[in-house]
């Protein structure tokens, strides 16, 4: 026979302080599970989402992996759209887009700033970065730029300091903002992007780094790398958009290795700390324990009781930590080398982190309520 | 006792039943035994020329039989195709003892790969690029040392292609 399921609740609001303790030491685990889950989804979110499979990037070979570094000559775009058929041509126009990319400081009218990501282009590039949608003002005009909206994150201003009509400084110029845009995610948001000629003439360069092109039905990406093999005297590399942030992910490998790990080490902390916490509370309960068996409750209905004291209370704290997650920490951008991403809590966040909580409270209960149920119940019974 | 027991049986079965590997390979390109190409042939095509003195002499449009090594370029491969480019044996690359992941790219001696450098596209009776990769349809790799025969294709600016129709791969490269 099991103790009724009431035994185990009111035995909680028994001892309240060490209850609460209790609660707010489980929560605190798993919101650090929730936080360290939600960077690497968001940071793989980001990566994953950025890259289109039609769009093929066509930069400098020199450059290996970093199209900051790469630098191509100002006309590979028509060379490229007269060479290949591969590109989609719609109403006359060309889905090619030329782009200058650098990596610049970047200060707002408080003075804040770091650095940001800027992206000179022209009015192709959203016709080839199709995810990017303007959610607030206006295409830039001269000495203008619009901004993705994880820029402030990325600089380390405030959202205040990079709304639409405020002025922003950079490579010695200052641009006035006419925009926002989003971009479902993709690490464009934490870029600014200017018109390409306004932005070649400003830091005193004629090449590009990079010729994004949207591919047609039917085209491949392996023909644009043919034709950069084929013309080996341009120095050029071409890759899919998808296989270019796949790198980038294999990159950051050993950052979501680590970040799992310290999940890992959360949770196993978070285990050591509950066991220490129910192996007091089962101490201060020997005789009540011996009592029961005393009066015939079989070990195993007392074990069950404890474990569901112990869930019970890690369940109130995964709750806790969960709703704290989905309403303070989902969305949080958080600045990177790349740029800047939103930690996510999504369901496989929840799904760790509520895992965790469980898992501490079934694990950090066991082995004291095993231990109080060893001890001879006549000497429990006798027990301070 | 005996529950917990047998739970821990059905969930050991579980485990082993899901960690067995899967017999459908995950790659289209997998599987493709080499030996079959049509492309490939047993013996070794006579009078290869190296690549920098192909660049040199050969016209556009001539049958050209080129000697070279797989490489140029940290990735000498072009996804999903038939094609790579090869760099004359005359030009050295890093040792193994030099302690460099990626000798295929020529990073020491990028200067000379320039003059020695083409590219090959192995090509089915209509002409066009076989729609496979290289590294499974002729069983190469990164510095495997290839003799190529077909057809050059040359351009104003000195770059040299193989179109080509029959590949040896030198053994033991």
């Amino acid at each position: 026979m099991l103790l009724p399921w009431e035994y185990g609740v009111r035995n909680l609001a028994r001892r309240p302080l060490r209850t609460a303790l209790t609660l707010v030491a489980l929560a605190t685990v798993v919101m650090l599970v929730f936080v360290v889950v939600g960077f690497i989804r968001g940071l793989e979110q980001s990566l994953s989402v950025s890259g289109d499979e039609s769009v093929v990037l066509v930069y400098s070979v020199n450059s290996e992996e970093n199209i900051e570094n790469s630098s191509i000559p100002a006309q590979t775009p028509s060379l490229l759209s007269a060479s290949l058929n591969s590109a989609v041509k719609r109403f006359g126009v060309m889905h090619v887009s030329p782009e200058l990319y650098l990596g610049t400081r970047v200060k707002t009218e408080q003075g804040a700033g770091g650095l940001g990501l800027v992206r000179g282009v022209t009015l192709s590039a959203p016709l080839v970065r199709r995810s990017v949608k303007l959610v607030e003002g206006t295409w830039p005009g001269d000495g203008q730029v619009i901004i993705g909206r994880l820029v402030a994150a990325k600089i380390g201003g405030s959202d205040e300091a990079v709304m639409v009509g405020k002025q922003i400084q950079f490579e010695g110029k200052e641009w006035e903002i006419s925009g926002r845009f989003a971009a479902e995610g993709a690490a464009y948001e934490s870029e600014i992007w200017c018109k390409l000629d306004d932005f070649q003439s400003t830091t005193m360069r004629q090449d590009l780094s990079l010729v994004a092109m949207l591919l047609s039905p039917g085209s491949s990406a392996a023909e644009v790398q043919l034709f950069c093999k084929e013309r080996n005297d341009l120095e050029l590399r071409a890759i899919q958009e998808t296989d270019y942030y796949a790198s980038l992910q294999q990159h950051y490998k050993p950052v979501r290795l680590l970040a799992w790990f310290v999940v890992l080490l959360v949770s196993a902390a978070g285990v050591f700390a509950g066991l220490n916490m129910m192996y007091g509370a089962v101490a201060g309960r020997n005789r009540e324990i011996a009592t029961l068996q005393a009066i015939g409750y079989r070990r195993r209905a007392i074990l069950v009781s404890l474990i569901q004291e112990g869930v019970l209370l890690a369940s109130a704290g995964s709750l806790l930590s969960g709703t704290i997650a989905l309403t303070m920490l989902n969305g949080v951008a958080v600045r990177f080398t790349m740029g800047a991403f939103t930690l996510r809590i999504d369901s496989v966040a929840i799904l760790i982190g509520c895992g965790v909580g469980l898992l501490l409270g079934v694990v950090g209960a066991l082995p004291p309520a095993l231990k109080a149920l060893r001890m001879e119940v006549a000497t429990s019974l006798k027990a301070v | 006792m005996k529950m917990c027991f047998n739970l821990t049986l059905i969930g050991l079965s579980f485990l082993v039943v899901g960690c067995e590997s899967s017999e459908v390979p995950s790659d289209p390109g997998q599987g493709y035994a080499a030996t079959e190409s049509e492309y490939l042939v047993d013996s070794e095509p006579a009078d290869a020329m190296p690549v920098g003195e192909a660049r040199e002499s050969i016209a556009d449009g001539e049958d050209v039989t080129l000697v070279g090594l797989i490489g140029g370029s940290s990735d000498p491969f072009v996804d999903g195709l038939a094609a790579f480019t090869i760099v004359d044996p005359k030009v050295r690359y890093c040792a193994a003892d030099e302690g460099c992941t990626t000798p295929w790219d020529y990073c020491c001696t990028q200067d000379q790969v320039k003059d020695n450098i083409a590219t090959v596209k192995v090509v089915d009776e209509a002409g066009q690029p076989v729609v496979h990769g290289a590294r499974e349809l002729l069983g190469v790799k990164e510095l495997s040392t290839v003799v190529v025969k077909g057809k050059a294709q040359r351009d104003d600016q000195g770059n040299l292609t193989v179109s080509a129709n029959q590949v040896f791969v030198r053994p033991g490269k």
